[in-house]
């Protein structure tokens, strides 16, 4: 039984044990793209091309990339609802999650495992996840050289922002430091976006990208939950079938 | 060809009944709706679609068009009575209209039924140039739409048959498109989408109502993308 997560440029996959000695098609095809390997699951993070030339079919599936481009069992579960499920099961009853990905931002908040809010914007967060990525690539620069500095750009989009790193580049600054600021304005919008609270359940690749984390840590408190929040909403929303 | 009688929002009783008359045989086109015709420069890009729409459709219906209903007080916006001296002015015979009473309230019936949302839009604009009063089917609402018709009609098909039609589009149905009153009326505990054309001064009252009763503020520019949709199916979801 295999749930994704396909976001527009990173699948986030579950693969549960099916209890068979074999080793599952998917697994030979993927395997270099394993992150996480225990008795229970395999997790999967992989590039959305190359999913969406593949033929698997998916138990369940969520994300931008999956209602139309994946073969899956008409189990969709659009985002904020698997992001709201796996919260709500797998986290707390109380709370603001928010997902900052490749292409968007979204986030929902829970008082005693009722709905309180949400909001959900791709335009103006538009391609913040992936402009980190191609900066990062573009100047060469390794995500771990990042550090959280105070000042910040005041960007809103992607898009908008590349212009004034490539100002200060330009000007003799250094890459590092320009793109430190650009992840600085990220944090600080994604926290206005969500209503400025006072502590963020945080899902999604910026997870892993510690500038990120310390430079949204200067306004809230800061729980990482990882990239599978998503996968393990739509596990509770469409839990594997039990064989004898 | 057909000749036209255009109109926007909800002119007065009177003028529909006087060009009635004067034109029996002719057809009416509400210009606020979008038709997809050609698109021109004369409006900034940034502004409603539905003010947009009404220029829009004017001028690729003005062969056609022997008088439009416009009209320009509270039950429209300072938008319709712009565009009225616009058009004015490009050679169109415009009767402007101020329909701002709020005394007779008609009953409600279309809102607050158990027909499709989308349908339940449709019946109520419809209902303006040839007014019926039928009696449908009450149903308790589980959720509401709080508004004027957008521009993309399909973000409608996303909420069950019962949610009720708050906002705007129910004083039109009663008959009082300036009654800000009912305007800013909704069932408190009826979870509740507060929708706004973008860039239209109704924005002001949506946000607001909608962190007053806990309900979902959305703005769409032209038409829904993904995201909203979502968003709402969200809401739908989780509330």
């Amino acid at each position: 039984m295999i749930y994704v997560d396909a976001g527009t440029t990173w699948s986030k996959v579950y693969e549960l044990s099916d209890n068979k000695s074999e080793d599952s098609s998917f697994f030979n095809k993927y395997k270099s793209f394993i992150v996480e390997d225990d008795k229970q699951a395999k997790k999967y993070i992989i590039p959305s091309n190359l999913l969406k030339s593949g033929n698997t079919e998916f138990t369940a599936a969520t994300g931008h990339m999956s209602k139309t481009n994946l073969k899956h069992d008409k189990n969709y579960l659009n985002e904020v609802i698997a992001l709201s499920k796996g919260f709500l099961s797998n986290i707390s009853q109380n709370g603001l999650v928010l997902d900052l990905g490749s292409r968007d931002v979204k986030w929902v908040q829970f008082r005693n495992g009722k709905f309180k809010d949400l909001d959900w914007n791709s335009s103006c967060a538009s391609a913040t996840g992936a402009t980190v990525e191609m900066l990062l690539k573009f100047y060469d620069v390794q995500p771990q050289e990042l550090e959280a500095v105070d000042e910040r750009y005041n960007i809103t989009c992607g898009i908008f922002g590349l212009e004034k790193i490539m100002d200060d580049i330009a000007n003799g600054e250094e890459a590092r430091l320009s793109i430190s600021k650009f992840i600085h304005g990220i944090a600080y919008n994604a926290w206005a976006f969500a209503k400025k609270p006072d502590e963020i359940y945080l899902s999604g690749g910026f997870c892993d990208n510690k500038c990120f984390v310390d430079s949204l840590s200067k306004y809230v408190k800061v729980n990482k939950l990882g990239r599978f929040i998503l996968v393990e909403g739509l596990i509770n929303q469409f839990p594997p079938i039990q064989l004898p | 060809m057909q000749r036209v009688v255009g109109f926007w929002g909800y002119p007065s009783l009177d003028l529909i009944n006087k060009y009635k008359k004067k034109y029996p045989n002719h057809e009416w086109v509400d210009l606020d709706i979008d038709f997809g015709y050609p698109k021109n420069s004369i409006l900034p890009d940034a502004y409603c679609k539905i003010v947009k729409n009404m220029v829009y459709n004017a001028i690729y219906l003005k062969d056609r068009i022997d008088v439009i209903l416009a009209p320009i007080g509270k039950e429209k916006c300072d938008s319709g009575w712009f565009a009225a001296k616009l058009l004015k002015d490009m050679g169109f015979v415009v009767e402007e209209s101020i329909y701002e009473q709020t005394t007779i309230r008609n009953p409600i019936s279309i809102s607050t039924s158990n027909l499709p949302l989308r349908k339940k839009f449709e019946l109520i604009t419809a209902d303006i140039i040839d007014q019926k009063h039928p009696s449908y089917e009450q149903t308790k609402p589980q959720f509401g739409f709080w508004g004027v018709p957008p521009n993309d009609l399909s973000v409608l098909e996303l909420f069950p048959d019962n949610t009720h039609v708050y906002g705007w589009t129910r004083c039109v149905e009663a008959g009082v498109p300036a009654d800000i009153e009912l305007e800013m009326f909704v069932d408190e505990n009826v979870p509740t989408v507060f929708y706004a054309q973008a860039f239209c001064a109704k924005t002001q009252l949506a946000k607001y109502l909608a962190d007053k009763y806990n309900g979902l503020y959305v703005d769409i520019d032209d038409f829904a993308t993904n995201s909203v949709k979502y968003k709402i199916e969200a809401f739908i979801e989780l509330r």
